[in-house]
């Protein structure tokens, strides 16, 4: 498994973000779903090192990333799109994935074609010269997923990939998640669910900091029966849960 | 690293800056500083005072800028999660910042040096305060950097800008005396509220103490400045983070030690801070050079620094000279001396000079008025003031001098004086107390008022031709010196 929580626990001040996650992720894409405030964020920055859990055992790439060296290592392995990603506007498309290239450490001989590769797969072949300043939301969005996946990362954690993207975008953005899904581990935090059904494996479904389903997006579907609300049947399935939940 | 490195220097908010900083050096330094007399040290103390305010002002809100700006960007949780050290993550755009600042600090210093070199007469650059300018970039760049990083804001670059002007400018306010350790202020450059003199370091070697303690203390500052961005959690791992503390505490150590150091300078007999831990005693030594001399009747001579100043000042000397040239009591050489100085009571400076005779001939010493505190002066001005000052004494040590002077001898020396075209009876006694715009004491100085027999003698004396005047003294100077001249033997 690249992704073990178990008893996950991040609270701020009083407020309790993420209570007590069991999690298991092989490869594959992931995907987490929930309300806005369920604590998708928190876990996902958990996830990626961002920030330190309060309480209970994390595993990533079978490393504790509690330790320095072993934090490091996941890093050099991981990849991650936060909610809001920041850029330096006078980068270029480029210049703003081989910075992160650099960073992650990937090995100097192989930067050039890592970052044309990761450019070409968001599908910014055209725009690489171009200053981040002058890109569309859509755009910058897929410049960040580049840089995200320049490291070729073992466990690509996405947070709202899909924001801002139009149709055809995110279309395209799913064929990249199963593609990138092949060989690593891909958790997808969205509350798009149908992004979740056309392209994750498992789902798992977050409300108040707690997983209150984990499964297939076959099995969430399931759950949801003609008088939940939603138009499809992934969404039933989802409000269903969150009623069980919440009753 | 390396590649790191050129994205940063690509992408540096300093090269957006660098135009404005040229423009702020040509205006407040280079303007200032090439309109001063071309001595090496007056122009290398104004480049450290002037540029330093330029540079370290400009490059601490820059660096500031830098420094905040992963979270201006809301880059902080996508750098935080890369497997590079934050601690070296962060050093890279201090570094940036940096290059780019000491690249055109350096190119400021070629220019400037430049023009010094094409307008000086002798001696070569001073080193020393090109290095403080440097160091202190360095210092404040690490400092702009580090309130950045601590302090993210878009308000964090223009309030560091105005602190660290303000910083630098008031650090010298505490100054009381020779010994403070606020003359480790990089722009401090010698003895506080005396403005850089062209006798310092000109006839005796270029003491270094001060700039020497100054290195340490921005050093030591930079790298302790440095060292706090590496000490937080998730700085990097344990080694790394232990070296940080490290480079901290060597850091501080540093600099409280050459703040230490400063506080112990006093101003040495030679216009310079001299620090007794750091002080060479080779640089107590009088520089060796050739002077430069007139082909007037009697050679004026002068350290080749002044090389400029000779021709107006052996010009305006020359009258006098060819009246007393050859005779008994005429110097063989008029020499150029080295003042010393003294801190007096608060920050203010005596300045002392003693005339000497070396080897078989008399030698007459003069200094010129730029070699003490005063307003700048036109060489025309300064040999003026040369012939004003000397005139007198070079006339008075051939016919006599001193409170027994008799009327004829004072006669004598006013009418040659007169013929000469010094207007202004000044005459000095070789050594004494300088202070520019007085005159020197001169115990023995006798007035010939208008309307006394010794006036008329004095008229009628001036009114000989040059020749006949030049005659008389040579067969009469003996008697004259002696004393046993009346006013009616004189033609």
């Amino acid at each position: 498994m690249n992704v073990e929580t178990e008893a996950l626990t991040r609270r701020f001040g009083t407020v309790t973000a993420v209570a007590g996650v069991d999690l298991q992720a092989g490869p594959g894409v992931f995907g987490l779903l929930g309300p806005n405030g369920a604590g998708k964020t928190s876990l996902l920055r958990m996830m990626a090192t961002a920030m330190p859990p309060s309480s209970g055992t994390l595993r990533l790439l079978g490393r504790d990333p509690g330790r320095y060296g072993s934090r490091r290592e996941i890093r050099r392995r991981l990849g991650y799109l936060p909610q809001n990603p920041g850029y330096h506007p006078g980068f270029t498309v480029a210049e703003h994935v081989e910075y992160f290239a650099l960073l992650k450490e990937v090995p100097s001989a192989r930067i050039r074609a890592a970052v044309a590769t990761a450019i070409d797969r968001v599908g910014l072949g055209d725009r690489r010269r171009s200053r981040l300043r002058t890109l569309s939301g859509g755009m910058l969005r897929r410049a960040g997923i580049a840089q995200a996946i320049v490291n070729e990362p073992e466990l690509l954690l996405l947070d709202e990939p899909t924001a801002g993207l139009d149709p055809e975008q995110r279309l395209a953005f799913r064929a990249l998640l199963r593609d990138l899904g092949q060989r690593a581990t891909v958790v997808v935090s969205t509350h798009l669910v149908e992004d979740v059904a056309a392209a994750c494996a498992q789902v798992a479904l977050m409300d108040d900091g707690k997983i209150v389903f984990h499964g297939t997006p076959e099995a969430l579907a399931a759950r949801g029966n003609g008088n939940d609300a939603g138009d499809t049947p992934i969404e039933r399935g989802y409000s269903a849960v969150l009623a069980e939940a919440r009753s | 690293m390396t590649r790191l490195l050129r994205v940063e220097l690509r992408h540096n908010a300093m090269v957006l800056l660098l135009p404005v900083v040229v423009a702020l050096f040509w205006l407040t330094t280079y303007r200032k500083t090439v309109a001063m007399a071309p001595f090496w040290n007056v122009r290398a103390a104004s480049l450290q005072l002037n540029a330093v305010l330029d540079f370290a002002v400009s490059v601490t809100g820059t660096a500031a800028w830098m420094g905040s700006r992963e979270a201006r960007h809301r880059l902080t949780d996508q750098l935080t999660v890369t497997a590079r050290p934050r601690w070296a993550r962060l050093l890279v755009p201090w570094a940036a910042t940096a290059i780019w600042a000491l690249v055109v600090y350096f190119g400021c210093v070629a220019w400037l040096y430049a023009a010094t070199a094409h307008q000086a007469s002798w001696g070569g650059p001073l080193w020393w305060p090109v290095a403080v300018g440097a160091a202190s970039v360095a210092a404040f760049s690490a400092l702009g950097f580090a309130v950045g990083t601590c302090l993210p804001s878009r308000f964090t670059a223009p309030l560091a800008t105005i602190a660290a002007f303000f910083v630098l400018a008031l650090s010298t306010q505490l100054i009381h005396g020779s010994q403070s350790y606020w003359n480790v202020s990089p722009i401090v450059t010698g003895p506080w509220d005396m403005a850089p003199q062209p006798g310092v370091a000109t006839f005796y070697p270029f003491a270094p103490d001060l700039p020497i303690a100054q290195v340490m203390f921005l050093v030591g500052l930079t790298a302790a400045l440095l060292g706090t961005l590496g000490l937080p959690a998730g700085a990097g791992g344990r080694p790394l983070r232990l070296a940080a503390a490290g480079l901290t505490g060597a850091g501080l150590l540093a600099a409280g030690t050459a703040a230490g150091l400063a506080g112990t300078g006093t101003l040495g007999p030679h216009g310079m801070i001299d620090i007794p831990a750091l002080h060479d005693a080779a640089s107590d030594r009088p520089l060796r050079y050739t002077p430069v001399c007139s082909h007037t009747a009697i050679p004026v001579c002068f350290n080749p620094a002044y090389a400029r100043y000779l021709p107006a000042t052996a010009g305006a000397l020359a009258p006098v000279l060819d009246q007393i040239a050859g005779l008994p009591g005429a110097p063989a050489r008029i020499v150029q001396e080295s003042v010393t100085y003294r801190q007096e009571p608060g920050n203010g400076v005596a300045v002392f000079y003693a005339g000497r005779s070396a080897g078989p001939a008399r030698v007459f010493p003069v200094v010129l008025a730029d070699q003490v505190p005063g307003p700048a002066m036109t060489a025309a001005q300064m040999a003026d003031q040369a012939a004003s000052m000397y005139a007198g004494g070079l006339v008075r040590g051939v016919i006599g001098d001193g409170p027994a002077a008799s009327p004829a001898q004072n006669a004598v020396a006013r009418a040659v004086l007169t013929a000469a075209g010094v207007r202004q009876l000044t005459i000095s006694s070789p050594s004494g107390k300088a202070a520019r715009g007085t005159d020197a004491p001169d115990s023995g100085r006798q007035e010939v008022a208008p309307g006394t027999t010794a006036y008329a003698a004095a008229v009628r004396f001036a009114a000989l031709p040059a020749s006949a005047r030049r005659a008389w003294l040579v067969r009469h100077i003996a008697a004259l010196r002696a004393g046993q001249v009346t006013l009616e033997q004189i033609p």
